[in-house]
């Protein structure tokens, strides 16, 4: 314990002024929960699956024009490509045309992630968030001058 | 000539391209498990709630476990004896259906 709060004195003391603040914490990483004193099982009531979960396993190469444009129809350009759509009767159908290539599972709509979304959470974190720099430390010590709007320049 | 198989007096003599006339047990244990994926995938569908024709036609297809193994790894053909061949000479049969034959074949 005091071996570990001199060693941070000893870091803010040697750190120059002009190096960024950095905080450990990841915000992808998720905190663990403290253990509630409440033992009892209360799972939350879950939200009933709306989507299709699409993901194309196995490549339409040779197999036509005809499935390769369901593919294409249901947005899927690439092997491992996931994606979304609500429950209908024709994306059922478009499915089942392609039911050898695909995985399909039913999940609710908070599951539903965009193109960026997934691009998103595939990224590794960087193992540290900014949370100042010598900008901040400007604006602290002499805020910015006003700028008066409509002058004659 | 292209490509790997280099024509000579040799090998276009003999059979070359040979394929066994049954799937090991490896490519078996393989075709079930494709099956099995199929059968999640419609089984998917029909959880969702929708309904359309497709999903008809598809619920009448019989399960994996409910195929006996002679539709799992052979299917239906004219001109040979028996009027059965092994599955694995049909061209893409990794990601093609073909679970029901004809009645009494």
């Amino acid at each position: 314990m005091n071996f570990a709060s001199s060693l941070s004195r000893r870091w803010a003391m040697s750190r120059p002024s002009h190096c960024r603040s950095i905080s450990n914490a990841s915000p992808r990483l998720s905190a663990t929960p403290a253990i509630s004193e409440d033992r009892s099982n209360v799972p939350a009531s879950p939200s009933p699956n709306s989507h299709f979960k699409i993901t194309l396993l196995r490549s339409p190469i040779s197999l036509g024009a005809r499935i390769k444009g369901t593919l294409v129809s249901l947005g899927i350009h690439r092997r491992m490509q996931t994606v979304y759509f609500p429950h209908s009767p024709e994306v059922a159908g478009k499915i089942l045309a392609v039911k050898e290539l695909v995985a399909v599972e039913n999940v609710p709509s908070e599951a539903v992630r965009t193109k960026t979304q997934q691009r998103h959470e595939r990224k590794a974190s960087r193992g540290f968030v900014v949370i100042g720099g010598l900008k901040d430390r400007l604006a602290e010590l002499s805020p910015p001058p006003q700028r008066s709007r409509g002058s004659a320049s | 000539m292209f490509g790997p198989f280099q024509l000579s007096r040799v090998n276009l003599g003999g059979l070359l391209w040979k394929t066994p006339w049954r799937m090991s047990r490896t490519r078996k244990a393989n075709q079930r498990a494709r099956l099995k994926k199929v059968d999640a995938v419609i089984e998917a569908v029909r959880t969702s709630g929708v309904q359309c024709s497709a999903l008809t036609e598809a619920l009448k297809l019989p399960k994996e476990h409910e195929m006996p193994p002679r539709d799992k790894y052979t299917v239906f053909n004219p001109h040979v004896p028996g009027y059965r061949k092994g599955i694995h000479k049909v061209p893409k049969f990794t990601r093609v259906t073909m679970r029901v034959n004809p009645k009494g074949f």
